[in-house]
């Protein structure tokens, strides 16, 4: 089972949203789109080759447009679906998501052997980073002030 | 349970270990309110080895009894007869024995999976390169995250986001590489490893846990004051340095589920530390490497006292027949 972030593309720019979840079935459609680059749902259950039922693949390829994986147009009555994500793209965000899954995680996740510059990076108390700049501005000026070393 | 001659040892082997280990964990255990005040009053390095030699008392101790007392009086003193019934006492702390074994090694493993596929995904979503001045290797991850990390047991590697790479100033940049690269040196990472390979006091107990969370207080302590090196100005860096990338971790709330308990020495704590003069100063005192492990050094000293004592392997063997029976 693969897992990655779905990109919302707003602007132009990529935003990790929701962690989303991918079947066999879904990654082997996904594999199909990248290698031919668009196709209809005849197209894509031609290319399995799995004896699956053409519902079985048209509600498939619905559920990746849900997801914001695909992208589709009609033509001719019928939906031609196409990636949103290049396969580098993909495997780019997959890592990003598995790097943000590692760092977010509650406390077993985080039992990796690393030595983390600030430990726990999550929410942090934005009253409290207000003080503690305020108490690094006041000794920086001290330190200007004295021209300590 | 009937065992032969070598099965014989392997039980008494566990059997000894688990309850020297327990007996001196349980012991550390209760002292550890005791350590912690004592190692407020420490440098932050002494602190750190201070706590991290505690942590391995119980293990160092167990190990020592096993290795010079109980295997050799056994090989000594033990007749290579046939078999012998091994009693339920002996039974019971050599399974409890193995399977702390058995939990330790399995935590280390699961650590050393997850660390090998992080990295992993570092490496997918980044590009290696080598910042200036800096001997180190770094991975540049295309992320937005702040991540700013030293990975690796014995060759490390700089992991960070591109993100804290543009946010943060070149002097504030270097200080925190300073830091990581502090953690290197004190070989952190390994550290970690250990505490996980040794076994807890019960299979399933996490009593010593205070003096590994004191630990890692302690070493970023540590690693805090060596980046600095008595330079107050350098100091103003690293703090600086930790409010940008804790600013940074603010803006992904939706992203990042992980509360920012603190646990009352994270972010504040360091930034206060760093302000103040004095601390800064105290990176420049550091104890010798024996100093810093001389609980262990005297635990060793004491075992081989003791192996020396004559009758000592005598005694030692009538021990481990009770424990058999």
């Amino acid at each position: 089972m693969l897992r990655f972030f779905a990109n919302r593309h707003t602007d132009g720019t990529v935003i990790l949203g929701k962690a989303v979840s991918l079947g066999r079935l879904e990654s082997a459609v996904m594999e199909i789109l990248w290698a031919d680059g668009e196709g209809r749902v005849q197209d894509v259950l031609s290319a399995l080759d799995r004896g699956l039922a053409y519902t079985t693949v048209m509600t498939t390829l619905d559920r990746l447009f849900k997801k914001g994986l695909l992208d589709r147009a009609k033509q001719d009555r019928a939906f031609v679906y196409r990636a949103r994500l290049t396969r580098a793209e993909w495997e780019r965000h997959r890592a990003s998501g598995l790097v943000a899954e590692f760092l977010s995680g509650p406390g077993p996740s985080r039992e990796l052997l690393l030595s983390c510059f600030l430990d726990a990076v999550g929410t942090h108390d934005a009253p409290l980073l207000d003080e503690l700049e305020k108490e690094f501005r006041k000794r920086r000026r001290e330190l200007l002030k004295r021209g300590a070393p | 349970m009937i065992t032969d001659y070598f099965s014989r040892l392997v039980c008494l082997c566990f059997a000894s270990f688990f309850l020297v280990h327990a007996g001196a964990g349980v012991a550390i255990a209760l002292l550890i309110p005791a350590a912690l005040r004592r190692a407020e009053k420490m440098p932050a390095r002494s602190a750190a080895a201070f706590l991290f030699s505690l942590r391995l008392l119980p293990f160092v101790m167990a190990s020592c009894v096993i290795a010079a007392l109980c295997v050799p009086s056994y090989l000594l003193l033990e007749p290579r007869s046939g078999t012998e019934p091994l009693g339920g006492l002996c039974a019971t702390a050599a399974v409890l024995g193995l399977l702390s074994w058995l939990i330790a090694a399995a935590r280390a493993v699961v650590a050393l999976g997850r660390t090998l596929a992080f990295e992993r995904s570092c490496r997918r979503s980044g590009s290696e390169t080598r910042l200036a001045g800096r001997t180190v290797p770094a991975l540049v991850v295309e992320s937005r995250l702040p991540l700013l990390a030293l990975s690796g047991l014995i060759r490390a590697r700089l992991l960070l986001s591109r993100q804290v790479l543009e946010a943060l100033q070149p002097e504030e940049l270097d200080a925190a590489l300073r830091h990581e690269e502090a953690h290197q040196s004190s070989r952190d990472n390994l550290k970690r490893l250990v505490c996980l390979l040794i076994p807890e006091v019960l299979p399933l107990g996490r009593c010593l846990a205070p003096l590994e969370r004191s630990w890692a207080k302690y070493s970023e302590w540590a690693a805090d004051d060596q980046a600095s090196r008595g330079d107050s100005h350098r100091a103003l860096w690293l703090a600086s340095a930790l409010l940008r990338v804790a600013r940074m971790g603010s803006a992904f709330e939706s992203e990042l589920c992980a509360t920012f308990t603190a646990c009352g020495w994270g972010l504040e704590a360091r930034v206060e530390r760093l302000l103040r003069t004095e601390t800064a100063r105290e990176g420049m005192r550091e104890p010798g490497r024996f100093a810093q492990h001389r609980e262990l050094l005297l635990i060793g000293a004491f075992t081989a006292t003791i192996v020396l004592l004559p009758g000592a392997m005598a005694c030692v063997h009538r021990l481990l027949e009770r424990l058999i029976q």
